[in-house]
């Protein structure tokens, strides 16, 4: 049996060795544009932040390919995929026909349509050479411009302004992370951000880079020139697909999968930040492109691969943050994009403790949430949304900071 | 995250806690939240800290240990616990009778300057009681007999404590038969701490009997002596207007709060507060006047006998200084939480705590003592006036609510015309079908107020009598039960009987020493009838109780034959040996038991059944309920 | 093999599992000492209140497949499969709380540790005792516990015991002798007040 696995990030690296445990002999190779040994894509920031030397982001030994038995095929992309030859193409020409293949080659940075983005000390902050410059870059960066408030906007602005640097956000909504967390929560992040530094604009967006050689400064939309020598792009990802044959294989935003996380594609499965499948908390399909849904997603897939049926139940979107000294989890749907009229809410904040949850229910299933601060007990709730199971319980115990698991026992 | 109306019923408690919520003040909700789950061991009894050897904890489920290192069984660990709570019960009441006699002894001395016989009439009647001849005697010798033999029921000397004879005949010799006519108010503490110690005595019946010796001590004695001493002292209580809740704190004058037990200390800041020097400065600083208040049963006594508005009950405590509006609290002892000093640090309350034997974190400590009280207590009121112009905003949530009070024994004798006689045929002809105490704390267990009031509404509209002490009659009095209008809340008959008489249908007896109140007034209803107090159609309960006095009261009044309602539930669920005997087995010994209840609607049924139960052993009309 | 079973009914709430625990994971492994070491030892069982203000005792399940473990960024989780028992490297560990996100029991607490690198804040949790598991001992908590709640039993005795229970309970003629009838009656006790409280 021919195993091949497109890209070493997380889902690709727990599918190998899913494989490996049951499928001693088989032939498993993976296709990489990275040369690094897989790492812990989410640590990037950590390590940009300086939390976290680059030694610790290695989420595997060096021994991983030898211990497995894979055949690393490192440096390329995967260009070109024939279904009917089963057979898939490197860019740089290395052709590696399969019985199983399993797409796992992540995601994409959005670009930037605007002017002069070649320039030095631009970055996406998505793979770990990227933040690599950006630290080479760090002693002559005074002020950086961050675009975008998603999830990689917040992480450079976070470690950026713990590096010391100063730090200007730029964002369409009032507040960080919108299409994460709800707006009293975006604002709190916001407080916190701003209480250490960081300068928050909406409403502008940037026309062009400029400088010579090295970004110097941006050009707004208003029309006024703002000083930066450094700027983070973190306009967002899609599934890196283009590869991939969309007469043959269906796409929507992702490819989409099946509970065995098999493609439309005969022997074809796809996994992690490339792979849509359906959504537990807005009971569709949707792309939840976070690291646990690939470890998940990473192993069902290599199960199915082996030839173990197993089925997935379906993905969340969830996260959580620590900046500072505040913490804030959420998972489902929870912002203001997600909760429609169909939905009930809970909120309660408490100024003594500092801390805010809001609960989104349909019915009596809670199918999202956000918390700030005491996120000890998010993992309860996680699991509510993805087991939805109906809540029996007030609102207002699964709204205590003191709530925990024992509110669920019976006497 | 707190959640105010399930926490108090009470419209000022509910917008309090609110504001204690947004100033990031912690209340005692929140930590009793945060003591959650509280020990099983301890909250059925049975763990043991007496000795060293341990300590030691007896498995409920019978497969961890049985015993205790030195042998004690679940029963006789959990009678051991519950006579160590009755004796510290029967000690805080009964100490506090002590410092009254101290001040009595003071005044005949002519030692205690601003103290005075108030009620002379009263201090020769209990004189009397005591064998001291008042013939033809000065008021100063009378009194220094009287509390030279009110000092000897606190010793050794005796065989039985004085005021016991209060009690109907057949119930003297009840506790005779069962030798547990308390004999020294001190001795039956004493000899309780001595029983409890490791290798006395171990035999759990005989252990709670003398809990109810040791507790009779408090009723009949401690207790009895503080009120009537109080009474003697400062004027027995007579029916006056008064306001309650915690609209009763004014924005433009200086509000002094006196919050504790003994009226030694409130009834000087009272005469304080009203110094006209002292009034000139309060102008000066721009106050409209002085305006002092009480909370819990320190407030209780001055509401009893002089009208002073009454500001909250205990769980009231906290939330009444995050009104900003206290410029001064003054403490005694017992029941004062010790947050309070924390609290006050929040808002610009100064604290003040006035007793040698009661200091607290957070507070100015300004020792009163019989000689010099009336100068310490306008000392301190002079500080508060200075503290006035420290207010920061003020949140006065409520407006205040008419409330009448002082129904001593006497009063209520005196409406109904000198004898107990028209209670008797109202109660005889079912008009009233009886009476209850209603009486006891708060505890954030149960919903603030909600027992009180709920039971209270319950049994009047059901044309039980009630009558309330301590903090229950606080709540009461905020639910609008206190005033003529009243009425309109009781059954077809009480309110026939009160409208006549011209009463509330619930009456204020006072503070929680005040609960031999209803013992007198049981025994003359006895006596009238030439029976027991266990034969009436009585009943008393403590529907929100937290304390060890509580403890030594719903004991004491189960030994003298009143059928006592519990709200929580006693720390004796480990032995149900013990349970057994305190709600059944006692009813051959005392006549009466103990019922645990927390729901105040169960708790009214409980009561009704019992009162027309003992209607029909009268052989007056009962209904099956 | 042996494990810590927990058995819920039996939880009178006294939390000694916690101090137990505690102390069992500070530097010097007594109480008396363990309250003065700093950084504070911290319990890694969580006696809860539940709905009626009742104990329960919550702790790791040890999961397998582990949420946690799967979770975990830097891959600081692993399980140690002789004694199955997850375990989280103080070393490895970046404090990113992932794991809290994935634990469906809420059991791992953040805090600086006796036992993890000085001043670092680390995820920690129930580690089932194993060093003193290593000297003979049983778990802190079981042994702390008097009432049975948390038992050092093995795995397959102990199911096999509540099967049969939920059997015995089952079939209609024999009703099972209340275990402890003053707990039961606290308990009713306790649940009459919570449900006033909240419902009146």
């Amino acid at each position: 049996m021919k195993y091949v696995i497109i890209g070493n990030g997380v889902a690709g690296v727990t599918a190998a060795e899913t494989i490996r445990q049951h499928d001693a002999s088989g032939d498993i190779s993976m296709i990489s544009d990275e040369t690094f040994p897989p790492y812990c894509r989410p640590m990037i920031s950590n390590f940009l932040e300086g939390a976290v030397p680059s030694e610790k982001l290695p989420i595997r030994g060096k021994d991983f390919y030898d211990k497995n038995r894979i055949t690393p095929v490192l440096g390329s992309r995967a260009a070109f995929l024939d279904p009917d030859s089963c057979m898939v193409t490197t860019k740089d020409g290395r052709q590696l026909p399969y019985d199983r293949l399993l797409i796992a080659c992540g995601a994409d940075p959005r670009r930037l349509d605007a002017g002069g983005t070649e320039l030095e000390n631009i970055f996406f902050m998505r793979n770990i050479n990227q933040v690599r410059q950006m630290i080479d870059a760090l002693p002559q960066v005074k002020n950086a411009l961050v675009l975008g408030g998603g999830l990689v906007g917040f992480k450079a602005a976070y470690s950026l302004l713990r590096r010391g640097v100063s730090v200007t956000m730029l964002i369409r909504s009032g507040y960080p992370l919108s299409m994460q967390v709800d707006e009293t929560a975006g604002r709190m992040i916001r407080e916190v951000l701003q209480s250490h530094g960081l300068t928050v604009r909406t409403g502008v967006s940037v026309e062009a880079f400029e400088g010579s050689g090295r970004v110097e400064k941006a050009l707004m939309s208003d029309g006024n020139r703002t000083a930066c020598d450094m700027a983070v792009i973190g306009k967002g990802v899609f599934p890196a697909h283009g590869f991939v044959p969309v007469d043959r294989i269906k796409t929507d935003a992702g490819i989409l999968v099946d509970e065995n996380m098999h493609t439309s594609a005969s022997g074809i499965y796809a996994a992690g930040d490339v792979a849509e499948y359906f959504d537990l908390s807005r009971q569709k399909h949707w792309v939840n492109a976070i690291w646990p849904e690939a470890v998940s997603q990473g192993r069902v897939a290599g199960m199915n691969m082996a030839g173990h049926r197993i089925s997935y139940r379906g993905s969340l979107s969830r996260n959580v943050i620590r900046m500072f000294d505040t913490d804030v989890m959420c998972a489902g749907r929870v912002s203001e994009r997600d909760v429609d009229e169909s939905c009930r809410t809970a909120t309660a904040f408490d100024p003594r403790r500092n801390t805010y949850r809001k609960l989104v229910f349909e019915g009596n299933i809670l199918v999202g949430f956000v918390m700030v601060n005491n996120v000890e007990q998010g993992g309860v709730l996680t699991s509510l949304v993805t087991s939805r199971m109906p809540v029996d319980i007030s609102d207002r115990y699964l709204l205590d900071p003191g709530f925990n698991f024992s509110r669920f026992m019976r006497l | 995250m707190t959640h105010h109306n399930t926490q108090s019923i009470t419209k000022d408690g509910q917008l309090l806690i609110k504001k204690m919520e947004t100033d990031q003040v912690e209340t005692v909700w929140d930590r009793h939240q945060a003591q959650q789950p509280q020990c099983g061991f301890c909250e059925m009894g049975l763990s043991c800290r007496i000795c060293v050897m341990g300590p030691c904890r007896i498995d409920p489920f019978g497969e961890g240990p049985q015993q205790g290192v030195c042998g004690a069984d679940a029963d006789i660990i959990v009678a051991r616990n519950l006579c160590r709570m009755i004796a510290a019960g029967a000690a805080s009441h009964s100490d506090h009778g002590r410092d009254l006699v101290d001040v009595l002894e003071g005044v005949a001395e002519n030692r205690a300057p601003g103290y005075e016989i108030r009620d002379l009439e009263k201090l020769k009647k209990v004189a009397a009681e005591y064998g001291v001849s008042t013939q033809g005697r000065e008021t100063a010798e009378i009194a220094a007999e009287l509390a030279a033999a009110m000092k000897q029921d606190y010793g050794t000397g005796k065989k039985e404590i004085t005021l016991a004879a209060r009690a109907p005949e057949k119930r003297q010799d009840l506790w005779r038969r069962f030798n547990i006519m308390p004999r020294g108010i001190d001795r039956e503490t004493s000899e309780a701490m001595h029983r409890t110690h490791m290798g006395v005595d171990n035999d759990w019946q005989s252990l709670l009997l003398h809990g109810l010796r040791n507790a009779l001590s408090d009723g009949w004695g401690g207790s009895m002596i503080a009120t009537e001493v109080s009474d003697i002292l400062f004027g027995t209580p007579q029916p006056s207007a008064s306001k309650v809740n915690a609209g009763v704190l004014k924005q433009d004058q200086v509000n002094v709060v006196v919050h504790g037990h003994n009226p030694v200390v409130s009834e000087m800041v009272m005469e304080a507060s009203r110094d006209p020097e002292i009034i000139k400065l309060a102008e000066a600083k721009g106050a409209k006047g002085i305006n002092l208040c009480g909370v819990c049963c320190t407030g209780n006594e001055l509401l009893m006998r002089h009208g002073i508005p009454m500001a909250g009950n205990h769980l009231m405590t906290e939330l009444i200084i995050a009104t900003g509006a206290v410029d001064m609290m003054i403490v005694d002892y017992q029941c004062i939480m010790p947050s309070l000093g924390r609290v006050a640090a929040c808002y610009h309350t100064k604290m003040v705590s006035s007793s040698d034997k009661a200091r607290f974190p957070g507070m100015e400590h300004v020792e009163f003592h019989p000689e010099n009280a009336r100068e310490k207590a306008l000392e301190v009121v002079k500080s508060a006036v200075e503290n006035y112009i420290n207010r920061g905003s003020v949140f006065i949530p409520v407006e205040p609510l008419d409330s009448i009070g002082g129904f001593s024994v006497e009063a209520v004798l005196g409406a109904l015309g000198g004898t107990p006689d028209p209670l008797i045929d109202a109660i005889k002809a079912g008009k009233i079908r009886g009476a209850a105490g209603i009486v006891g704390c708060n505890n954030p267990k149960i919903k603030h107020d909600y027992g009180h009031v709920t039971l209270t509404k319950r049994l009047i509209e059901n044309d039980v009598l009630v009558v309330d002490t301590g903090c229950a009659a606080v709540a009461n009095a905020k639910a609008g039960f206190k005033v003529n209008e009243a009425i309109s809340y009781a059954g077809p008959g009480l309110k026939e009987v009160c409208g006549s008489l011209g009463i509330p249908p619930v009456l204020h007896f006072g503070s929680c020493v005040d609960n031999v109140r209803i013992l007198v007034l049981a025994s003359a209803l006895a006596d009238s009838l030439g029976t027991d107090i266990s034969d009436l159609p009585l009943a008393g309960a403590a529907p929100e109780w937290y304390s060890e006095k509580a403890v030594a009261i719903g004991a004491y009044a189960v030994a003298s034959g009143i059928y006592t309602v519990l709200g929580p539930m006693p720390p004796i669920a480990g032995s149900m040996n013990v349970v057994e005997l305190l709600t059944k087995g006692l009813e051959q010994v005392a006549g009466a038991a103990f019922a645990v209840e927390p729901d105040p609607e169960k708790a009214a049924l409980l009561i009704r059944r019992h009162i027309e139960n003992r209607r029909g052993a009268l052989g007056l009309d009962s209904a099956d309920l | 093999m042996k494990q810590v079973i927990v058995h819920p009914e039996r939880c009178v709430g006294c939390m000694q599992c916690m101090t137990a625990c505690a102390s069992a994971h500070s530097k010097t492994g007594r109480l008396f000492s363990a309250v003065s070491e700093s950084p504070l030892p911290k319990p890694r069982v969580h006696v809860g209140a539940g709905m009626h203000n009742h104990g329960f005792p919550n702790r790791c399940r040890h999961c397998d497949p582990a949420p946690c473990r799967m979770a975990c960024l830097p891959g600081a989780i692993y399980r140690q499969t002789d004694t199955n028992t997850v375990m989280i490297d103080p070393d490895v560990c970046i404090n990113c709380a992932s794991c809290a996100m994935a634990c469906p029991y809420g059991v791992i607490r953040y805090h600086a540790d006796p036992l993890a690198p000085a001043g670092k804040i680390i995820a920690v949790k129930c580690d089932n005792c194993i060093a003193r598991q290593h000297k003979g001992l049983i778990p802190a908590c079981a042994e702390a516990c008097k009432t049975g709640a948390l038992t050092f039993e093995e795995s397959d005795a102990a199911m096999k015991k509540k099967t049969d229970r939920v059997a015995k309970s089952v079939t209609a003629e024999t009703a099972l002798p209340e275990q402890a009838p003053g707990f039961a009656l606290l308990n009713t006790v306790k649940k009459a007040i919570t449900e006033i409280n909240l419902c009146r």
